[in-house]
């Protein structure tokens, strides 16, 4: 709760919570996540604006092996209520399903070690051109040196992969939370150019909210297509679709 | 020049047009030190940030020309000024600085502007009603 505090304080507009599943111990399940609403009775004022500051609940499930992915098919209900969903590949297979056919919305790459895989442009390119966006922590670069080596240095191999599509995040501990503005200008030592790392910390990460609010609304769509033909053949022209679940 | 009024004593004031970048970035930084230990004073501050640069970018980055224009040290803030091609090192080395004396400590960026005088008023600080 101090977390958020110095969140709202900082000056950020949107916070998530995140809940981090890892499949490596047995029997995990997914709970259903805290409802922001119980941690706080009235959410502070974005600064400068008239704005509430929104938070939503996300869930990053660690997998090292692909049979973790079928949790994220099956249509287990409490995955549903999560806002965002990430993915933590471990492998250089897993993270190629995660770009290509996992209905998630970021994929988090871990900068504290080498990584054991090079990233590879088709994969990643699948994955932006499927809304995808890639996720970095720069907590560890500030805590330890040789962690910061490590984080700079995947970052920036990162970055001239995936040509910029990066949003950022942060992790426990109150003092190391860091500014919008300060993440937008770590984003150029990371080899984006200013209006990319702007979109880092702003339009991207805006994205990938709005990516996890369509995953949980659609289903399929429902479209009219006026046919050229004569009037009572056009009601039978609607397709056979789903209906589109209506958002409330 | 100034135009003279029409009647009144003509103002002689001049018009100065800068095309050029600004030189200098200013910063207005606070210090957060969660424990309440002893607070560094103003050499130990601008020390503070010489190491800062100088564990992220080296020996060129602890060279860099920074001045403490101003720093209180009840509340820790101070008024950096460096010079505008330093900008990014400057504030990217303040970033990422974690710990004083071993104490766990984080500094937040509250202004930065090329004008000393934008430093003065924050608009993040308004309560809009």
């Amino acid at each position: 709760q101090n977390v958020l505090a110095v969140c709202f304080s900082v000056g950020y507009s949107a916070v998530a919570l995140n809940h981090v599943i890892d499949f490596k111990e047995k029997k995990q399940e997914i709970i259903k996540p805290v409802s922001p609403s119980e941690l706080f009775p009235s959410l502070p004022i974005v600064q400068g604006t008239s704005k509430r500051i929104k938070v939503l609940t996300r869930l990053t499930l660690v997998v090292s092996d692909p049979s973790h992915c079928n949790l994220l098919r099956s249509t287990s209900a409490n995955i549903r209520l999560y806002d965002i969903i990430a993915v933590f590949p471990k492998t250089e297979k897993l993270f190629h399903i995660a770009c290509t056919t996992l209905d998630v919305d970021l994929v988090c790459i871990n900068v504290t070690e080498k990584l054991p895989f090079y990233f590879r442009r088709p994969p990643v390119n699948m994955a932006i051109d499927r809304g995808v966006y890639f996720e970095l922590l720069y907590t560890p670069a500030i805590k330890d040196s040789t962690m910061r080596r490590y984080t700079i240095s995947n970052a920036i191999s990162l970055m001239q992969i995936c040509k910029g599509k990066v949003s950022s995040q942060s992790k426990n501990k109150p003092l190391e939370l860091r500014g919008p503005y300060d993440v937008a200008n770590l984003g150029l030592l990371f080899g984006l150019s200013e209006g990319e790392a702007k979109a880092a910390v702003s339009t991207n990460c805006r994205a990938a909210m709005l990516h996890g609010e369509t995953r949980k609304s659609a289903c399929g769509v429902v479209y009219t297509v006026k046919k050229p033909r004569k009037a009572e053949e056009e009601e039978t022209a609607v397709p056979a679709c789903k209906k589109a679940k209506t958002q409330v | 020049r100034g135009p003279a009024g029409r009647g009144m004593a003509a103002a002689a004031f001049e018009r100065r047009v800068l095309r050029r970048a600004a030189e200098h970035h200013y910063l207005r930084v606070r210090l957060e030190l969660p424990d309440g230990g002893a607070r560094p004073n103003a050499a130990q501050f601008k020390q503070l940030v010489v190491t800062a640069l100088r564990e992220l970018h080296g020996e060129v980055g602890a060279a860099l020309p920074v001045d403490v224009l101003t720093y209180e040290e009840k509340t820790l803030s101070a008024i950096l000024r460096v010079i505008s091609s330093g900008f990014v090192k400057l504030w990217s080395a303040l970033t990422l600085l974690g710990f004083y004396q071993n104490r766990r400590c984080a500094f937040r960026v509250l202004q930065t502007s090329p004008f000393l005088l934008a430093l003065c008023g924050n608009s993040r600080e308004l309560v809009l009603d």
